[in-house]
């Protein structure tokens, strides 16, 4: 994957360059606000991640983020900013940001959220997690290659869960997800996750319970 | 700029409207008097014209005959050349001699007491003034009764009057205009006080709060006391600023001075395993001291009694359930069990999102750094009360005032930065919330209660 980091701490950049091109992924870095100003704002910049940080020297990150929001909607943007205020937050997200990090944070959650995005935005159809993959387009799955075959509920129920794994998903979201417009209460759907857990290969795949407000889709065990 | 806006307007205007009205009083007199006077002055022309004619009336061959004196006209005459008329009449009205047959006056009053009497009348479209004199001849015989009527036009007594009345007005205006510059110069005066405290404060340094010393009459000297009350309130606001800043530089500078200690005593050992060690103690450390300059960032904002939340009805399962997903999977990886305890219900209260996030965010990392496995964050309605409960060591009862002081942190271990709860207090307070600490369920560990007003639903 190709990222661009834009982050004028020396000390930071470096280290996210070392551990997302520890990845494996292509990152280029501009530590000046014009300079991505200028890279962002043509079509065709070929990239599949933005790092933004917002505090930049030249043009602000929240302008760097409103230029390439006037022509390419699709381009995931992860803003990184030492602001420490949720307000700030909320004004990047409504300026089209995907997603906030909000400095210092760990390096284990950066890695998390890059990881997300990338998954969410994937040019492919298809979801993976483990040796769990969906293909959006016939809403199949497939464990470990081999066709994984659920009932219907079980299948949106987990395609759900897919979408959002490593994140918390609330059973009220689940249970619209899972039986549609039918009211079948908060506490029905607890009955397809225990069923669902049942089904799910141990040791590879998780389903936890985030008690008091939902479940959470996460590899390993 | 209008009227009611401006000080100096409303004074000057309140003050020119009686000065203008008796102007224009005394204008009015002036002009009656002039009128009168002129006409005074005429009238006794016309008396002694009048009184000239009848007195060369005399009775031959039987009836009234006159030999009309020209002084008798010319003095009517005067200097504006004005036309002059007259007529005889007898007792019978008839017209005996003149050269004009001026008309009679019907409405006379008791003619005996007036021997003269005049009027404003309009003769042959001239605008004349007319006097009729009633006279009688005493004869052996009888005693005939006859009138003499003379009339001129106005011109002199128009000129007169104008004149009369230039010298009246030349003295009016003169004493108006000396009248207005006394009350432009009075409010100026009155009001230059108000300049001299404008000045004052324009040219006040921005960065000193020390009281105002100015020389001022008693109506703004309540003013200058009022500004000094609140620069004093002010210079308390930063005294207690400066306080702050100097506990939360101290509060910085420790674990500062703590990497730069462990990093320095690394680079001289050689052991990789001694690297490690020092590197795990400089990340934490480094961690730390992130997390108290956001919160330091945080109290500072609060602090700032201009920044007003906004506050919009939301339900506090809805924060609850946020909170928790935002640090589910952080609590999860340190092996703390995080976890909502919803009412079933919505429950509605006015509050800042982001704030209440904040708040959470404090109270879950408190309860973190003090050493709890199980987290609890929950909701109650009646009143909406937003709470949190945890397994760690608490806080003593007689603690639980202290720690809601910036930089009291419970313990002295160097774990918090002792502003957690003085920012969920700060934010409490900006939501007319109460906040209390109690110890948790089985009487250990620590629960936070947020109480908030009952919303009129």
């Amino acid at each position: 994957m190709k990222l661009l980091l834009v982050e004028d701490d020396t000390l930071l950049a470096d280290s996210l360059l070392e551990l997302l091109r520890g990845e494996g992924h292509r990152v280029d870095h501009l530590s000046d606000g014009n300079a991505a100003l200028a890279r962002l704002a043509t079509v065709g910049h070929g990239l599949d991640l933005v790092l933004l940080d917002l505090n930049l020297p030249g043009a602000g990150g929240l302008e760097v983020l409103e230029a390439l929001r006037r022509h390419d909607r699709q381009t995931p943007v992860l803003i990184l900013t030492a602001r420490g205020a949720v307000a700030d937050r909320v004004r990047g997200l409504d300026l089209g940001a995907d997603d906030y990090l909000g400095k210092p944070f760990a390096l284990d959650e950066l890695e998390a959220r890059v990881r997300a995005l990338l998954r969410r935005h994937a040019r492919t159809t298809r979801l993976t997690l483990g040796p769990l993959e969906l293909d959006a387009t016939t809403l199949g799955f497939t464990l470990g290659g081999e066709p994984f075959p659920l009932p219907p509920r079980e299948q949106r129920l987990l395609a759900c869960l897919l979408r959002h794994a490593g994140e918390p998903v609330e059973k009220s979201r689940l249970a619209e997800e899972a039986f549609g417009g039918e009211s079948m209460g908060d506490n029905a759907i607890e009955v397809y996750v225990h069923r669902l857990r049942k089904r799910l290969p141990t040791g590879q795949l998780s389903l936890r319970t985030v008690r008091g407000v939902g479940y959470l889709l996460e590899a390993g065990s | 700029m209008t009227l009611a806006h401006s000080l100096y307007g409303r004074l000057l205007a309140w003050l020119a409207l009686p000065l203008l009205t008796l102007g224009a009083l005394l204008l009015l007199q002036a002009w009656l008097e002039a009128r009168a006077t002129a006409d005074r002055a005429y009238d006794r022309l016309l008396d002694a014209s009048s009184l000239a004619i009848a007195e060369q009336v005399q009775w031959q061959d039987g009836r009234l005959w006159l030999d009309l004196p020209p002084a008798a006209l010319e003095m009517l005459a005067g200097d504006a050349q004005e036309r002059v008329f007259y007529s005889l009449v007898d007792q019978q009205g008839r017209h005996i001699t003149g050269n004009a047959k001026l008309p009679a006056i019907t409405d006379t009053h008791d003619t005996d007491d007036a021997p003269l009497f005049y009027r404003d009348i309009t003769w042959q479209e001239l605008r004349l003034r007319l006097g009729i004199r009633q006279s009688h001849l005493e004869g052996w015989r009888s005693k005939e009764r006859f009138e003499v009527r003379v009339a001129h036009t106005r011109e002199g007594r128009v000129a007169l009057r104008l004149e009369l009345l230039r010298g009246n007005l030349a003295g009016i205006l003169g004493m108006g205009a000396l009248a207005i510059a006394t009350l432009l110069m009075a409010v100026r005066g009155a009001l230059k006080p108000l300049t001299r405290l404008r000045k004052a404060i324009r040219t006040r340094d921005p960065r000193t709060l020390a009281p105002l010393e100015l020389e001022l009459p008693r109506e703004l000297a309540e003013l200058r006391e009022a500004l000094n009350d609140l620069l004093a309130r002010m210079r308390r606001v930063r005294a207690n600023q400066e306080r702050f800043i100097g506990d939360a530089s101290h509060q910085l500078r420790t674990p500062l001075a703590g990497i730069s200690a462990r990093a320095e005593l690394a680079l001289r050992q050689t052991q990789p395993e001694q690297w490690h060690t020092a590197l795990e103690a400089i990340h934490a450390a480094g961690e730390r001291s992130a997390r108290l300059a956001m919160q330091l960032l945080s109290l500072t904002r609060l602090d700032n009694p201009e920044q007003r939340p906004e506050l919009t009805p939301l339900d506090l399962n809805d924060c609850v359930r946020q909170a928790v997903r935002a640090h589910w999977v952080a609590c999860h990886q340190a092996g703390v069990d995080l976890g909502a305890d919803c009412s079933a219900s919505p429950v509605l209260v006015a509050a800042s999102d982001w704030q209440l996030q904040e708040a959470l965010t404090n109270l879950i990392d408190n309860s973190r750094r003090y050493g709890a496995r199980r987290i609890t964050l929950g909701v109650l309605s009646h009143p909406p009360r937003l709470f949190i409960e945890d397994d760690g060591p608490g806080i003593s009862a007689e603690q639980r005032l202290a720690v809601l002081r910036p930089f009291h942190s419970g313990r002295d271990d160097g774990e918090g930065s002792g502003l957690g709860l003085a920012i969920v207090d700060g934010i409490a307070h900006k939501h007319g919330a109460r906040l209390s600490l109690s110890e948790g369920e089985a009487g250990r560990g620590l629960r936070v209660e947020l109480d908030f007003p009952e919303t009129a639903s």
